[in-house]
């Protein structure tokens, strides 16, 4: 495992697509996913701690810029079919790719906010010793979850690209350039849930409360 | 151990987690890996799901645009006369505002799809209101809390949208499917409405007035705009759903950006009362700048961060309980409680009670893939089937323990939780009186339908 590990590194090193599909395929891809989920991850926190402004501003600026793209697409799209007669042919595929852009930049926003969906009563009452239990518990399966999510879109964005799977209705857009952003954003989540742990131990140490009302449009 | 048990194990532990107050998505992803390893399944197909979801999903596209149009006629003004005018029609009656409030709920939900959006965007607008107007507090709560459930049933729908998308359906027939049963709910929570406040004496009755109600309505022109968009493209045929989303969210945009300086150059104050505004200032709505719009999209993206991750791991999900047999299993179940009625009636009680622990998203991307195939095998129409999912999904926002817009409505009126419990009774009786309705006349789902 450990040397077809280090075989994706020289696959990466050649550029070469399809030598990298191939590398991906095996089961060294689970070590190097989870090298970068970890390590990225790190990087991430380290970057978010030494420059608020992107902590601020980096996937809401994604999220926004997605969102608008979108909208202003397909808004268009349907200007040109009644008043030109006319449609571009990808203002109905390039769309669903921005969304999911936009779905995993804003989950990894979420993860911050801790604004995903759950049944939080039983956990608000817990005593705070229970209470840190459940959030390194969420930090381990969300970290999990992203290393798994991570390897096996890489795959997915390897094999794209050695097949030239281009958007359909344009004549040069790569697909893989979209779907290699899937694993870049939950490299992104890996750093909000390392922010979010090491956010957690210092409450703990100062003992500040560690569970808050989490507010759907709230800021970073 | 044979993999009956191994997935009630990995069953229980994601059940356990839950409870702990893991986020549903890693609870429902966890679920997926487990059952993948006992299957024998590879994750790759997890990774591609992730990917295929939105890659192929064109109609998805509807469920963000609506959100984000609920959020622009919120901040454009727009929200606040369509509530206006709903008080100009109905406060002369007793509990008027209250009836209102539900009235402008309707309103809302027909422009925007959420229903935790209307109940927040009614309920912040209309609470001190109505406890300026001599409402008990719990009740005005209650109010805006209840008045939400519409907001998955007129259409659009967000509900609707994951929904047909699961279930292949077109979504188009959906949302016209839910006129009706969402025009019931808001007469059956009104009635509700004003049976409470007529027995306790509350609300200041204004009287009606022609002059009153014109105003207000011209004054509400966009939204009604917006809606006879939606609703006209949608029933023609011109555009498909996620088009007419689009076409609403660039309506929206360019009427709350011309909308600004015109109201500026009016000096129309936004608080002055209806009676002393002209006609002319009630032509334009505050409408807002164009450095806010980021705003305004960034609360709507962080919605659509929560609910397309989830939509995207369920379909997953339901790959994985037909590969168990699961629908087989329930089905087999649901089926020997007799016919036609007993499995529409068995199938309600269950979206009832997991209404009563889950979030309506999870309720539907988890059963309705197990009980509707059921249910049209049993004879019920298919949309008719997804409308008495969808009316019994909604009702379960209002039903405790996890009730989402209880917990929206208290958030934004800051009435605790247990203390407007009281006063939902009242509409979750109405509102269960309109599911019974719905379920035992399948017109009221289908009658508006253009094929039928």
């Amino acid at each position: 495992m450990l040397s077809e590990f280090f075989n994706i590194f020289g696959a990466l090193a050649d550029q070469d697509a399809f030598m990298i599909r191939t590398a991906l395929r095996t089961n060294g891809a689970w070590l190097f996913g989870g090298f970068l989920t970890i390590i990225g991850g790190l990087i991430v926190m380290f970057m978010y701690k030494k420059v608020p402004f992107i902590d601020r501003h980096l996937e809401k600026t994604i999220m926004v810029w997605s969102y608008l793209a979108i909208a202003y697409i397909i808004f268009m799209g349907v200007i040109d079919r009644f008043i030109f007669n006319d449609q571009e042919p990808w203002s109905t595929t390039i769309p669903p790719f921005l969304f999911m852009i936009m779905a995993w930049f804003g989950a990894a926003y979420n993860v911050r906010l801790r604004t995903h969906l759950s049944f939080s009563e039983f956990r608000s009452r817990m005593p705070r010793v229970g209470q840190m239990g459940c959030l390194i518990l969420d930090a381990i399966l969300w970290t999990g979850l992203a290393i798994i999510v991570v390897t096996t879109t890489l795959r997915l964005t390897a094999n794209s690209a050695a097949n030239f799977q281009i958007v359909l209705g344009t004549d040069n857009v790569m697909q893989w350039w979209f779907i290699a952003t899937i694993p870049l954003a939950f490299i992104l989540l890996a750093g909000r849930v390392f922010e979010n742990l090491s956010d957690d131990f210092r409450r703990w140490r100062n003992d500040e409360p560690l569970i808050e009302q989490a507010v759907i449009g709230g800021d970073v | 151990m044979d993999t009956g048990t191994w997935v009630t194990i990995i069953s229980l532990g994601v059940t356990f987690f839950f409870m702990l107050g893991v986020p549903v998505l890693l609870v429902i992803a966890y679920w997926v890996i487990g059952c993948s390893f006992v299957l024998g399944l590879t994750l790759d197909n997890m990774g591609s799901e992730l990917l295929n979801v939105f890659n192929k999903g064109f109609a998805l596209l509807a469920m963000p645009l609506f959100i984000l149009t609920g959020d622009l006629i919120n901040r454009s003004g727009i929200a606040r006369r369509l509530s206006d005018f709903a008080y100009s029609c109905l406060g002369w009656l007793r509990g008027g505002l209250a009836m209102a409030s539900i009235g402008a709920c309707g309103l809302f939900a027909a422009i925007s799809g959420s229903n935790s959006a209307t109940t927040a965007t009614i309920g912040s607008m209309l609470h001190p209101e109505m406890t300026k107007g001599g409402y008990d507090e719990r009740f005005s709560a209650a109010t805006a809390a209840a008045g939400g459930t519409v907001g998955i049933i007129i259409p659009p729908s967000i509900i609707f949208i994951v929904y047909g998308f699961l279930m292949n359906l077109p979504i188009s027939d959906l949302f016209i499917s839910g006129i009706l049963p969402g025009a019931l709910m808001v007469f059956g929570m009104q009635f509700a409405c004003w049976v409470i406040c007529r027995m306790n004496g509350w609300g200041y009755l204004i009287p009606l007035q022609l002059n009153r109600v014109l105003k207000t309505a011209f004054g509400a022109w966009l939204g009604f705009f917006a809606i006879g968009l939606v609703l006209w493209g949608i029933y023609t045929g011109k555009f498909s759903p996620t088009e007419a989303a689009g076409v609403t969210v660039g309506f929206c945009i360019i009427a709350g950006l011309i909308s600004y300086p015109l109201n500026k150059i009016m000096g129309s104050d936004k608080d002055k009362p209806v009676e002393e505004k002209g006609w002319s200032e009630m032509f334009v709505v505050e409408g807002f700048k164009v450095w806010e719009i980021p705003s305004i999209v960034v609360r709507s993206a962080q919605i659509s961060g929560i609910l397309a991750p989830l939509i995207a791991i369920s379909v997953v999900m339901q790959q994985i309980l037909s590969l168990l047999g699961a629908q087989a299993v329930i089905g087999d179940f649901v089926t020997s409680m007799g016919g036609y009625y007993a499995v529409l009636f068995t199938a309600m009680i269950i979206v009832f009670f997991s209404g009563m622990i889950l979030e309506s998203l999870p309720v539907t991307i988890i059963l309705a893939p197990i009980l509707a195939p059921i249910a049209v095998s049993a004879g019920v129409d298919p949309i008719h089937f997804a409308v008495i999912f969808l009316v019994g999904a909604s009702i379960g926002f209002i039903t405790p323990p996890y009730g989402l817009n209880l917990y929206v409505a208290s958030g934004v009126t800051g009435v605790p939780y247990f203390r407007l419990l009281r006063y939902i009774v009242p509409y979750l009786v109405a509102l269960i009186t309109v599911w019974f309705i719905v379920a035992l006349v399948p017109a009221t789902a289908l009658a508006l339908l253009p094929s039928r």
